[in-house]
Protein backbone atom coordinates (compact mmCIF):
# COMPACT_ATOMS: atom_id res chain seq x y z
CA UNK A 1 0.00 0.00 0.00
CA UNK A 2 2.80 2.39 0.87
CA UNK A 3 4.40 1.87 -2.53
CA UNK A 4 1.11 2.79 -4.23
CA UNK A 5 0.83 5.93 -2.10
CA UNK A 6 4.39 6.96 -2.85
CA UNK A 7 3.94 6.28 -6.56
CA UNK A 8 0.74 8.29 -6.77
CA UNK A 9 2.31 11.21 -4.90
CA UNK A 10 5.35 11.33 -7.18
CA UNK A 11 3.19 11.03 -10.32
CA UNK A 12 0.84 13.79 -9.17
CA UNK A 13 3.73 16.02 -8.06
CA UNK A 14 5.45 15.70 -11.45
CA UNK A 15 2.23 16.31 -13.36
CA UNK A 16 1.31 19.37 -11.29
CA UNK A 17 4.83 20.73 -11.76
CA UNK A 18 4.47 20.26 -15.52
CA UNK A 19 1.07 22.01 -15.59
CA UNK A 20 2.25 25.00 -13.54
CA UNK A 21 6.00 25.08 -12.80
CA UNK A 22 5.51 28.36 -10.93
CA UNK A 23 3.49 26.69 -8.17
CA UNK A 24 6.22 25.99 -5.68
CA UNK A 25 6.60 26.03 -1.92
CA UNK A 26 9.51 26.40 0.46
CA UNK A 27 9.91 23.59 2.97
CA UNK A 28 12.80 23.96 5.40
CA UNK A 29 14.55 26.49 3.17
CA UNK A 30 14.27 24.41 0.00
CA UNK A 31 11.91 25.20 -2.89
CA UNK A 32 9.97 22.27 -4.31
CA UNK A 33 6.73 21.69 -6.28
CA UNK A 34 3.59 22.83 -4.48
CA UNK A 35 2.30 19.45 -3.31
CA UNK A 36 3.00 17.76 -0.01
CA UNK A 37 1.80 14.67 1.80
CA UNK A 38 0.80 15.81 5.27
CA UNK A 39 1.74 12.55 7.00
CA UNK A 40 5.25 12.71 5.51
CA UNK A 41 6.05 16.17 6.87
CA UNK A 42 6.87 17.41 10.35
CA UNK A 43 3.64 17.86 12.31
CA UNK A 44 2.55 21.47 12.10
CA UNK A 45 -0.52 23.52 12.91
CA UNK A 46 0.26 25.68 9.90
CA UNK A 47 -1.77 24.95 6.74
CA UNK A 48 0.05 26.67 3.88
CA UNK A 49 -2.05 28.41 1.22
CA UNK A 50 -1.67 28.15 -2.56
CA UNK A 51 -0.30 24.61 -2.43
CA UNK A 52 -1.92 21.19 -2.55
CA UNK A 53 -1.97 19.13 0.65
CA UNK A 54 -2.52 15.42 0.20
CA UNK A 55 -4.02 13.21 2.91
CA UNK A 56 -4.71 9.48 2.78
CA UNK A 57 -8.01 8.58 4.40
CA UNK A 58 -10.22 5.62 3.41
CA UNK A 59 -8.86 2.16 2.71
CA UNK A 60 -10.54 -0.99 1.36
CA UNK A 61 -8.99 -4.32 0.42
CA UNK A 62 -10.81 -6.79 -1.84
CA UNK A 63 -9.13 -10.16 -1.44
CA UNK A 64 -11.34 -12.15 -3.82
CA UNK A 65 -8.97 -11.95 -6.81
CA UNK A 66 -5.58 -13.55 -7.44
CA UNK A 67 -3.97 -10.41 -6.01
CA UNK A 68 -5.69 -8.31 -3.34
CA UNK A 69 -7.15 -5.13 -4.85
CA UNK A 70 -6.43 -2.10 -2.67
CA UNK A 71 -8.68 0.96 -2.96
CA UNK A 72 -7.46 4.08 -1.16
CA UNK A 73 -9.14 7.44 -0.77
CA UNK A 74 -6.88 10.38 -1.33
CA UNK A 75 -8.00 13.79 -0.10
CA UNK A 76 -6.39 16.81 -1.69
CA UNK A 77 -6.93 20.04 0.23
CA UNK A 78 -6.00 23.46 -1.01
CA UNK A 79 -6.76 27.05 -0.15
CA UNK A 80 -5.96 30.56 -1.23
CA UNK A 81 -6.20 34.01 0.31
CA UNK A 82 -5.80 35.72 -3.07
CA UNK A 83 -3.00 38.14 -3.76
CA UNK A 84 -2.43 40.76 -1.07
CA UNK A 85 -1.70 43.28 -3.82
CA UNK A 86 -5.21 42.78 -5.15
CA UNK A 87 -6.78 42.98 -1.72
CA UNK A 88 -7.66 39.30 -1.99
CA UNK A 89 -10.31 40.06 -4.59
CA UNK A 90 -8.79 37.51 -6.96
CA UNK A 91 -9.11 34.60 -4.54
CA UNK A 92 -11.94 33.06 -6.57
CA UNK A 93 -9.82 33.16 -9.70
CA UNK A 94 -6.83 31.65 -7.91
CA UNK A 95 -8.95 28.83 -6.51
CA UNK A 96 -10.36 28.20 -10.01
CA UNK A 97 -6.80 28.05 -11.34
CA UNK A 98 -5.93 25.42 -8.75
CA UNK A 99 -9.08 23.47 -9.66
CA UNK A 100 -8.00 23.51 -13.31
CA UNK A 101 -4.45 22.43 -12.48
CA UNK A 102 -5.76 19.49 -10.49
CA UNK A 103 -8.10 18.43 -13.31
CA UNK A 104 -5.24 18.65 -15.80
CA UNK A 105 -2.96 16.60 -13.57
CA UNK A 106 -5.40 13.91 -12.47
CA UNK A 107 -7.94 13.53 -15.27
CA UNK A 108 -5.96 14.30 -18.40
CA UNK A 109 -3.82 11.68 -20.10
CA UNK A 110 -3.24 8.18 -18.81
CA UNK A 111 -4.64 7.64 -15.35
CA UNK A 112 -2.11 4.99 -14.43
CA UNK A 113 1.61 4.59 -13.82
CA UNK A 114 3.89 1.66 -13.04
CA UNK A 115 4.06 1.09 -9.30
CA UNK A 116 7.49 1.99 -7.90
CA UNK A 117 9.24 1.06 -4.69
CA UNK A 118 11.14 3.94 -3.12
CA UNK A 119 12.42 1.88 -0.18
CA UNK A 120 15.86 1.98 -1.79
CA UNK A 121 17.22 4.48 -4.29
CA UNK A 122 17.16 4.43 -7.23
CA UNK A 123 13.47 3.50 -7.15
CA UNK A 124 12.59 0.05 -8.45
CA UNK A 125 9.73 -0.60 -10.87
CA UNK A 126 7.30 -3.23 -9.63
CA UNK A 127 5.17 -5.69 -11.58
CA UNK A 128 1.80 -3.95 -11.44
CA UNK A 129 0.31 -0.51 -11.98
CA UNK A 130 -1.28 2.15 -9.82
CA UNK A 131 -4.38 3.70 -11.37
CA UNK A 132 -6.97 6.22 -10.30
CA UNK A 133 -10.39 7.67 -11.06
CA UNK A 134 -11.41 11.22 -11.88
CA UNK A 135 -11.08 13.90 -9.25
CA UNK A 136 -14.29 14.84 -7.39
CA UNK A 137 -14.65 18.33 -5.96
CA UNK A 138 -16.54 19.32 -2.81
CA UNK A 139 -18.10 22.75 -2.51
CA UNK A 140 -15.67 25.57 -1.78
CA UNK A 141 -15.80 26.80 1.79
CA UNK A 142 -15.09 30.26 3.13
CA UNK A 143 -12.89 30.55 6.20
CA UNK A 144 -12.45 34.23 6.92
CA UNK A 145 -10.63 35.71 3.95
CA UNK A 146 -9.54 32.23 2.84
CA UNK A 147 -11.25 30.11 0.18
CA UNK A 148 -10.76 26.38 0.69
CA UNK A 149 -11.57 23.29 -1.32
CA UNK A 150 -11.44 19.56 -0.72
CA UNK A 151 -11.03 17.25 -3.70
CA UNK A 152 -10.94 13.47 -3.56
CA UNK A 153 -9.46 10.81 -5.81
CA UNK A 154 -9.83 7.05 -5.54
CA UNK A 155 -6.50 5.30 -6.08
CA UNK A 156 -6.33 1.60 -6.97
CA UNK A 157 -3.48 -0.89 -6.90
CA UNK A 158 -2.82 -4.60 -6.54
CA UNK A 159 -0.98 -5.76 -3.45
CA UNK A 160 1.92 -7.79 -4.79
CA UNK A 161 3.33 -10.84 -3.03
CA UNK A 162 5.69 -9.85 -0.22
CA UNK A 163 4.72 -6.20 -0.43
CA UNK A 164 3.91 -4.34 2.78
CA UNK B 1 10.06 55.11 26.57
CA UNK B 2 12.12 53.80 23.67
CA UNK B 3 12.00 50.26 22.27
CA UNK B 4 15.27 49.12 23.89
CA UNK B 5 14.10 50.20 27.32
CA UNK B 6 10.76 48.47 26.81
CA UNK B 7 12.48 45.20 25.87
CA UNK B 8 14.78 45.41 28.88
CA UNK B 9 11.81 46.05 31.11
CA UNK B 10 10.06 43.01 29.63
CA UNK B 11 13.17 40.90 30.27
CA UNK B 12 13.32 42.05 33.88
CA UNK B 13 9.62 41.38 34.33
CA UNK B 14 9.88 37.85 32.94
CA UNK B 15 12.95 37.04 35.04
CA UNK B 16 11.33 38.57 38.10
CA UNK B 17 8.31 36.28 37.92
CA UNK B 18 10.47 33.19 37.69
CA UNK B 19 11.48 33.18 34.05
CA UNK B 20 13.08 29.97 32.91
CA UNK B 21 14.69 28.51 29.80
CA UNK B 22 13.20 26.20 27.18
CA UNK B 23 14.64 24.82 23.96
CA UNK B 24 13.40 25.67 20.50
CA UNK B 25 13.80 22.64 18.22
CA UNK B 26 14.79 23.68 14.72
CA UNK B 27 15.03 21.24 11.80
CA UNK B 28 18.01 21.45 9.47
CA UNK B 29 17.33 22.64 5.91
CA UNK B 30 15.90 20.00 3.58
CA UNK B 31 18.05 18.36 0.92
CA UNK B 32 17.49 19.73 -2.57
CA UNK B 33 15.65 17.22 -4.81
CA UNK B 34 15.70 14.49 -2.14
CA UNK B 35 12.53 12.48 -2.75
CA UNK B 36 13.07 10.40 0.40
CA UNK B 37 12.31 13.42 2.61
CA UNK B 38 9.12 14.13 0.66
CA UNK B 39 8.07 10.50 1.17
CA UNK B 40 8.79 10.51 4.89
CA UNK B 41 11.69 8.07 4.51
CA UNK B 42 14.45 10.42 5.67
CA UNK B 43 14.37 12.37 8.91
CA UNK B 44 16.00 15.80 9.07
CA UNK B 45 18.64 16.67 11.66
CA UNK B 46 17.46 18.86 14.52
CA UNK B 47 19.16 21.58 16.48
CA UNK B 48 17.96 22.67 19.93
CA UNK B 49 18.56 26.32 20.75
CA UNK B 50 17.89 27.96 24.10
CA UNK B 51 15.11 30.45 24.52
CA UNK B 52 15.17 32.46 27.77
CA UNK B 53 13.65 34.05 29.75
CA UNK B 54 10.21 32.55 29.24
CA UNK B 55 7.17 32.16 31.47
CA UNK B 56 4.73 29.31 30.96
CA UNK B 57 1.09 29.27 31.94
CA UNK B 58 -1.52 26.59 31.41
CA UNK B 59 -4.37 27.67 29.15
CA UNK B 60 -6.45 24.49 29.07
CA UNK B 61 -5.82 20.81 29.55
CA UNK B 62 -3.79 20.53 26.37
CA UNK B 63 -2.71 24.08 25.65
CA UNK B 64 0.02 26.12 27.31
CA UNK B 65 0.87 29.72 26.70
CA UNK B 66 4.47 30.84 26.73
CA UNK B 67 5.58 34.44 27.15
CA UNK B 68 9.05 35.00 25.81
CA UNK B 69 11.28 38.04 25.74
CA UNK B 70 11.56 39.76 22.36
CA UNK B 71 15.28 40.23 23.03
CA UNK B 72 15.75 36.46 23.17
CA UNK B 73 13.74 35.96 19.98
CA UNK B 74 15.58 38.71 18.13
CA UNK B 75 18.93 37.20 19.09
CA UNK B 76 17.89 33.88 17.58
CA UNK B 77 16.47 35.51 14.45
CA UNK B 78 19.78 37.29 13.92
CA UNK B 79 22.14 34.45 14.79
CA UNK B 80 20.24 31.84 12.76
CA UNK B 81 19.84 34.08 9.71
CA UNK B 82 16.06 34.30 9.64
CA UNK B 83 14.33 37.26 8.07
CA UNK B 84 11.68 37.63 10.77
CA UNK B 85 10.45 36.06 13.99
CA UNK B 86 7.35 34.74 12.19
CA UNK B 87 9.59 32.72 9.85
CA UNK B 88 11.60 31.39 12.80
CA UNK B 89 8.49 30.10 14.59
CA UNK B 90 6.92 28.79 11.37
CA UNK B 91 10.06 26.74 10.72
CA UNK B 92 10.39 25.50 14.31
CA UNK B 93 9.39 21.88 14.89
CA UNK B 94 8.37 22.65 18.44
CA UNK B 95 9.39 23.82 21.88
CA UNK B 96 11.03 21.42 24.29
CA UNK B 97 9.76 21.99 27.84
CA UNK B 98 11.16 19.56 30.43
CA UNK B 99 11.78 16.94 27.73
CA UNK B 100 8.24 17.28 26.34
CA UNK B 101 8.06 18.51 22.75
CA UNK B 102 5.14 20.87 22.24
CA UNK B 103 3.83 22.04 18.91
CA UNK B 104 3.73 25.76 18.15
CA UNK B 105 0.10 26.56 17.44
CA UNK B 106 0.17 30.33 17.12
CA UNK B 107 2.39 33.31 17.80
CA UNK B 108 1.42 36.87 18.69
CA UNK B 109 3.45 39.77 19.94
CA UNK B 110 2.83 42.65 22.29
CA UNK B 111 4.15 45.86 20.85
CA UNK B 112 5.26 48.76 23.02
CA UNK B 113 7.23 51.79 21.94
CA UNK B 114 7.00 50.76 18.30
CA UNK B 115 8.65 47.37 18.67
CA UNK B 116 7.72 43.89 19.88
CA UNK B 117 8.48 43.57 23.59
CA UNK B 118 7.07 40.13 24.39
CA UNK B 119 5.94 37.21 22.25
CA UNK B 120 2.96 35.14 23.33
CA UNK B 121 3.30 31.63 21.91
CA UNK B 122 0.51 29.09 22.15
CA UNK B 123 1.83 25.53 22.54
CA UNK B 124 -0.09 22.29 22.25
CA UNK B 125 0.91 19.25 24.26
CA UNK B 126 1.44 15.98 22.38
CA UNK B 127 -1.56 13.64 22.19
CA UNK B 128 0.41 10.96 24.04
CA UNK B 129 0.42 13.10 27.20
CA UNK B 130 -3.24 14.07 27.10
CA UNK B 131 -5.37 12.50 29.81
Amino acid sequence: MQNARDTFYVALRDRLAAVNPARTMVVRSVARPGLLVEENELASANAPADVFRLRWTGLRVDATGALPLVVMNCEIRYATDGNAGNGGMDRGRLLAAMDAELVAAVNAGLQNVVKMSYAALPAVAMGTNVWWGDVAFAAATVNGERLERLATVEVFSFQEAGEL
Amino acid sequence: MNAVAVRRAADVLLRGVGGRAVMLRMPAPASVGDVTEQLGLAVPQFQDVELAPVVLERGSATVRTMLVSANAVNELVGSMGYSASSVLFADAFGVLVDDVLMEVESVADTELGGAAAVYRITLREPVALQV
